[in-house]
């Protein structure tokens, strides 16, 4: 159907009509090039308020030139791997727990369910705190019973629990975003057909087959926007590890900012940074989307 | 009457919550017959030919197809293996095509032979791709269901299912979800399969079709079966007064 509606039109052709077509072409075609202009000129003018304004406050600009670089290999080096690694464990979270979230099974049930409340329900904060400081006291005790039983393996275990600011960083970012994308996967899982389960199964294919080969793949297309969404709220919230001393965007600008009391010019350096950050990912994001939309294009 | 009918259907009952859909079902299907089930929307011949393949699961009565037995009653599953292997023996083809959108043609059809029968890649290739030719589809292959027409799909669908080489194949209302130009197409490929000699369960609403290509014609109502005989008595001279109203304004105009 859709092939034969877009071939050119059969029967007699009219010049006429045919050029009148064109023009209709060119003028749309006119009309959003010249809004994309005037976009451009509106954010023009934003940026150079700012700059204005930036001026008039003695911003010092060589400050900024100084420290970028250190500022950009060790800091944005680290919220990069930081939030790489922890969008990575918690989309494998956020999926197990989907999975758990529509499965029958009342453990899976009962275990997705107390995860997404509680780690949705506390401030990621609190959940850093509890990482980082709390779980070392775990850890020292069972160390000291390790120790007092003579039992070498409990102290190991306890080591376990003393994590270093980067690991508890990754783990409570994972965690916390990993709660809230089992939402977004759910609801991606549902949104598929269910005539595409029917499909699958009177194929012989069983419940996880049916998952694996047929639903996810269309379900992941779907869901991508929101991912990437999440992605750039993590980036941003990764700033929250600075308060353990990693040495990311937060952490470095703050410490250069303190060193000369150059506030403005080394936060507005780390927003920056964010934000080139977000928009490198954005444009990702949508390179990703329009691959996986490819098999859609008619 | 055969001893060893294809498909056995016994006291078969449905429920959806407090709606008793299927009120006590039984009837058989030999090998190489085509039964066409006619009825009106709501009166349970969809949800029979799903619980064939238990796409629905029975809520009591016995299925058997081929040499696989399933009993089932409330509160009791049914062993999910006995189910599998009575599933494979059976085709479906829905009214909504239901293609894998993410794959193209020939990976919607050898999706099952690789991921359920386990095949290599190239000895489902050329399975698959016997099965397109069959359904004259071969060089749309590498294409996206989006790219096809609603015939297309229908066409493709019916070749997974093919592929799969099932015993007996489920058609549920399969020219519903077209637009009339389309019907021919793939009422033209199942007429084909029928002469073949492939055993099938045909629910429709073409009835001219049905006449033409049904050895057997089941007209159910309200969840039992009112009537049923050769197409040619059940369509011109119904016995039964609810078949007779159901048939009158199609008697009319064709």
């Amino acid at each position: 159907m859709s092939v034969e509606a877009i071939s050119p039109p059969t029967g007699p052709p009219s010049d006429l009509d045919f050029q009148m077509g064109l023009d209709l072409v060119a003028y749309q075609q006119k009309q959003r090039r010249l809004l994309s202009i005037k976009i451009a000129v509106v954010w023009l003018v934003l940026l150079s308020f700012i700059t204005i304004f930036l001026l008039l406050i003695e911003f010092d600009f060589d400050y900024v030139i100084e420290n970028a670089w250190y500022v950009i290999r060790e800091g944005a080096k680290w919220t990069i791997i930081i939030s790489v690694v922890s969008i990575s464990f918690a989309t494998i979270l956020a999926l197990m727990g989907a999975l758990g979230r529509l499965s029958k099974n009342a453990i899976a049930l009962g275990l997705s369910g107390f995860y997404i409340s509680l780690f949705r329900g506390t401030p990621l904060l609190i959940q850093i705190f509890v990482i980082y400081l709390g779980l070392p006291q775990v850890g020292n005790q069972l160390r000291l019973l390790g120790v007092s039983q003579d039992l070498p393996f409990l102290v190991t275990m306890g080591d376990w629990f003393i994590l270093t600011p980067i690991q508890s960083g990754v783990l409570a970012l994972s965690l916390n975003y990993g709660a809230y994308m089992t939402e977004i996967f759910r609801a991606g899982i549902q949104s598929i057909h269910h005539g595409q389960h029917e499909a699958a199964i009177s194929l012989g294919m069983n419940r996880s087959q049916t998952i694996r080969r047929v639903i996810l793949p269309q379900a992941v297309r779907i869901i991508i926007p929101d991912i990437g969404n999440q992605f750039i709220a993590m980036q941003k919230d990764s700033s929250l590890v600075s308060i353990m001393g990693v040495w990311e965007i937060t952490y470095m600008a703050s410490r250069l900012a303190r060193k000369e009391i150059k506030f403005m010019e080394m936060f507005l350096l780390a927003a920056a940074l964010y934000w080139l950050l977000t928009i490198i990912s954005a444009w990702l994001e949508g390179l990703l989307e329009k691959r996986l939309s490819q098999a859609y294009e008619r | 009457m055969n001893a060893n009918p294809l498909i056995q259907v016994d006291n078969l009952h449905k429920w959806f919550g407090m709606l008793h859909v299927l009120r006590g079902v039984s009837f058989t299907l030999q090998t190489r017959e085509v039964l066409v089930l006619i009825g009106r929307s709501g009166s349970g011949k969809s949800t029979m030919i799903r619980c064939i393949n238990f796409l629905e699961e029975p809520s009591s009565g016995v299925i058997q197809v081929g040499e696989c037995v399933v009993g089932c009653n409330p509160g009791v599953k049914p062993d999910p293996n006995t189910i599998l292997a009575a599933r494979l023996q059976t085709g479906m083809v829905f009214q909504e095509f239901n293609l894998f959108p993410h794959m193209t043609v020939i990976q919607n059809v050898i999706e099952g032979l690789v991921t359920v029968k386990r095949m290599s890649k190239d000895e489902a290739i050329a399975i698959g791709e016997k099965y397109l030719a069959k359904v004259g589809l071969l060089e749309k292959r590498d294409v996206h269901p989006i790219r096809l027409s609603g015939g297309q799909k229908q066409r493709v669908a019916i070749a997974r299912s093919l592929a799969m080489e099932p015993k007996v194949m489920l058609f549920d209302e399969p020219t519903s979800a077209l637009d009339p130009e389309l019907i021919g197409e793939v009422l033209d490929v199942i007429r084909e399969l029928a002469y073949e000699g492939m055993s099938m369960i045909i629910v429709t609403h073409e009835m001219g079709f049905a006449q033409d290509v049904g050895d057997r014609v089941m007209y159910l109502e309200g969840g039992v079966i009112v009537e049923e005989g050769l197409p040619p008595e059940v369509f011109s001279n119904p016995k039964d007064p609810r078949t007779r109203t159901f048939l009158e304004p199609i008697r009319k105009y064709h």
